[in-house]
Parts: C-alpha cells; structure tokens; sequence
C-alpha cells in the first residue's frame, strides 16, 4: 500500500499547547492543517513544518465560527480526502474574576471559547470519520474540569462539559471506529501563562506538583500523540491527565 | 525504537496481558525480564523475545514472596546491571461469593495481587533512586472501580493497586520515578474463563462502544507509552483500556 498521509487538524495551533501538539504530530508523520484566529502565528508554525520537511496548511479563522469551521474541513477534506484525527487545542481563559461580578457575556465568550469550538470542529468531522469507519478525536479539558478553581467558574464549567461531551460522543462513534479521548494538562508554561503569572505563582504551583515543576507544552504534545497513535488503539471516553501528579483522578 | 537500551521487568509474563505487554516492550527495543510463577511458560515468551533479537531473561518469580522476588532483582542485576521499567501485572482471580470464601483464599488473592505490587515495587526503587529516574506501571482493572460479584477479593487487591499507585507516586516523585497504572476490562484470556463461558464473554462486546472485548495486545500500546520518555510528566494516574466500556 502507498503510504498515503494521515491527516489531522490541530486547533488553536499558533501557539502553546496546540502549537507543540502540531509540530509533534506533524514529526509522527501527519499532514497538519493549523486552525488559529491568529493567522500570522499560524502561517509561522506552517513555515516551521515545511522547514522540518513535512507539510502543513495554517487557516487563520475564528473557531467560534460555524460557516468558517465548515469550510476549514471542506478544504481539507478537498485537499487530503479525509480527516484522520483532530486534535481540539482552541480555548483558554481571559477571567480572573468571582462569579457575581461575571457578566452574562463574559460566561458565554468563555463557553463559546472553550466548549462551542469543540463542539463545532467535533460536528463537523464527525460524519467524515464515519464514513471511514475510523478517526481519532482529542478534546482539551484541565484539570480545573474535575477539582474546580476559585475565581474561574465558567473556564472550570466548559472544561467539565467537555469531559461529559467527549465521553457522549465516544459512546456515539464507537461503534464507527472512531475513538474519542480527552487530554487534561495541568498548568503549562506556555507564553500566554507566563506572560500572566509571577515567579511566586510559579514557584507556588512548583510546590503543589509532585514532579517538582509545571509541564513544557511538550509533555502535553506527548500525551496527544499517544492518543491519536496506534497504542491508545482500544481506548475511547477517557481523560490522560498529563500534570505532573498534581491532580490524581 | 522508543525503549532502547532500557531494561523492563514484566511479573505474570508468561501469558496473556503479561506476555503481551512483554513483547510490546521488546518491540520497541526494550531487554525484558520475563518473570512469572510458572518458570517454563516464563521460558517460553523470552524465547519468543530473543527469537526477535531483542535480549530477554526468564525468572520462574512467586511474587507474593519477599525471597523470591530479591533472586529476581539479583538476577536482573546481575544480568543487566540495571532496571528502569518495572511491570507489575501478576494477578489471579478465583472467583468465589464471600460466603464460601475462605482467609486463606482471600489472603492468598491479596498478597497475590496486592502484595505483589508492594514488594516488587520496594525491590526495585533503590536501583531507580541511585539512577534518578524509573517506571512503574501497575495494572489495575476496571473491576477495582465498579466491583464484581464473587470478585470481592479481586476488586479490593485492585482497587488497593489505584491507592498504592497514588501514594507512591507521591513518594518517589522527588528520584525521577513515575508510577502509574493501566485498568484493563474485560480481556479475552485465560484468566476471566475461570468463571465464564466463551458464549457470556463474548457477548459482553454488546456493552462495550468499540464493539469488542479487549484482546491482550490492546494493554500493550499504554503500557509501552508510559515508559516511554514522552510519559514523563505522566505520574499517579489510571488509564482505562476498555474499548469506551468504562470511561473515568
């Protein structure tokens, strides 16, 4: 058989986790197309594959979008006849903030950030990997989805909802073939949170997490490869925390 | 190659998830210590190993026993100089009601199952301490989460795995060790027929999402991940292996 490229999507691929998780995927062999509001960022991480040799599409679309996350897979489903994995990464959180002094806005733009963009990308290639009878879809949750966090209700919200969304869809699409996982990374040293956090919030966190530091987001590309890989091959519904021991569950 | 030049201990090797597992280790280049309480079926599998030219050791292990478990470090010591991924998968279930089971019985499937884990794990983490770095991979099962009947015995000895997983991967956190675990469901071996006839394990795929009931390479995958470096930020966690039958 030709060794015809696996494909795979990669959300909020410009930075961070989910630019690690594209690069890491796309060393293990796949075709990647990066899906990031920030377009310039993502047109950098393209440019960093094809350097490395391997190939890549950045779309600089608003993941929140239901017309633009359509015509994403369509295009890769034109390009490449078929999605074989799809790595869900878009999300984060902007608030830091008690609940009585969220505005209904500011809970829905971090719902919509979070849970609509997984649910959005996870419709769309749904049907496709259907029709395949196989496909691997990785959802981002956190360990806040599980323990909760003071000060970030909604954030913990969505996460916890991904949890439950992601094992729904896996009782739907086993029987397809497809496999639905969830990643949970702990705290991260990704530009964003650094830019955010002090040296005692570091050091903090440092001393809460049995590994004695904060993960690299390529522990965290790591764990996606594994989830998207022959290895994980008979495992569907389930959360790899990947946190250094912070949060066992 | 993900496992080159490291060296795996698998205990209850010498069939099913053991056997698997140790040759899904040896695959990615990994030496692997076959140990198992039956010596020839030990034999067997690291025949199988070295057949692929990868090195392998047999030990006939009791690993329910202190001494018999040092031979084993000794041996792998002395053969390998070094340990870095120890397997812990020996386990047996006799299914009995609690009525008809006896202290013996029950002792026996703990200090199997249980103990086992135990004093292969505190043989091992001296050798992973001085080298600042190791693997322990326990399986667990599912059972150990949602019980069975006639398998009290069982799901406490794994149950008991998932607290000992998490306490020592709090304790050996600080040497560069991780300790993780792996819950397989229901597997297609020779173990689970000791109560169940083919036609009731079988049609135990009707529950699970992906259609089947687990085969023993299936253990294999998650295993070789959580020893592989990837892994390393990966540490007092379970993984369910179950075809989405149970999902935590």
């Amino acid at each position: 058989m030709a060794d015809k490229k696996r494909v795979a999507v990669v959300t909020g691929a410009a930075n961070g986790i989910g630019r690690a998780v594209a690069l890491r995927l796309a060393a293990g062999g796949f075709v990647v197309a990066l899906v990031d509001l920030e377009e310039d960022n993502a047109a950098k991480v393209e440019a960093e594959i094809r350097v490395a040799g391997s190939e890549a599409k950045a779309y600089g679309i608003d993941a929140t979008d239901e017309r633009q996350v359509k015509n994403v897979i369509a295009d890769v489903v034109r390009q490449h006849g078929g999605v074989d994995a799809i790595a869900n990464i878009a999300g984060g959180t902007e608030y830091l903030k008690r609940v009585e002094e969220l505005t209904w806005e500011e809970w829905k733009a971090e719902l919509n950030r979070n849970l609509k963009t997984t649910f959005l990308f996870c419709r769309e290639v749904t049907p496709i990997m259907m029709d395949q009878r196989c496909g691997r879809i990785v959802n981002t949750a956190s360990n806040y989805g599980l323990t909760g966090a003071a000060l970030r209700t909604p954030y913990s919200a969505a996460k916890a909802a991904i949890i439950g969304f992601s094992k729904s869809l896996a009782l739907e699409l086993g029987p397809f073939g497809v496999l639905v996982n969830i990643i949970a990374p702990g705290p991260t040293d990704t530009p964003r949170v650094l830019a955010k956090s002090t040296a005692e919030a570091r050091r903090r966190w440092q001393g809460l997490i049995p590994l004695g530091r904060t993960a690299q987001a390529a522990d965290i590309a790591e764990g996606v490869m594994f989830l998207v890989g022959p290895e994980s091959n008979y495992m569907s519904g389930q959360t790899l925390h990947v946190n250094g021991g912070l949060v066992m569950s | 190659m993900k496992l080159k030049d490291k060296v795996a201990i698998v205990t209850g090797a010498g069939q099913g998830i053991g056997r698997s597992i140790s040759l899904g280790l040896a695959r990615e280049g990994a030496s692997v210590v076959v140990a198992d309480i039956n010596g020839e079926a030990a034999q067997t599998v690291a025949m199988e190993i070295q057949q692929a030219e990868v090195s392998s050791l047999a030990c006939a292990t009791d690993v329910s026993k202190v001494d018999s478990v040092e031979k084993l470090k000794d041996r792998v010591l002395q053969t390998f100089g070094r340990i870095d991924v120890l397997v812990n998968n020996a386990g047996i279930y006799p299914a009995c009601s609690i009525t008809e089971m006896t202290k013996e019985l029950w002792d026996r499937v703990v200090d199997t199952n249980l103990g086992g884990n135990f004093i292969c794990s505190r043989a091992v983490i001296p050798h992973m301490r001085a080298a600042k770095s190791g693997r322990i991979i326990c399986v667990s099962s599912t059972i150990g989460y949602k019980g069975a009947k006639d398998g009290s015995h069982y799901a406490a000895s794994k149950a008991g795995i998932i607290g000992f997983v998490k306490a020592l991967a709090r304790e050996v956190a600080e040497d560069g060790i991780t300790v993780n675990a792996i819950c397989p469901g229901v597997t297609d071996t020779a173990q689970p027929r000791g109560h169940r006839s083919d036609e009731e394990l079988f049609a135990m795929k009707h529950s699970i999402p992906l259609g089947r009931i687990g085969q023993p390479g299936d253990m294999a995958g998650p295993v070789v991940f959580l020893a592989s470096d990837g892994a390393g930020y990966i540490t007092g966690q379970a993984l369910m292996v179950t075809g989405g039958g149970f999902m935590f």
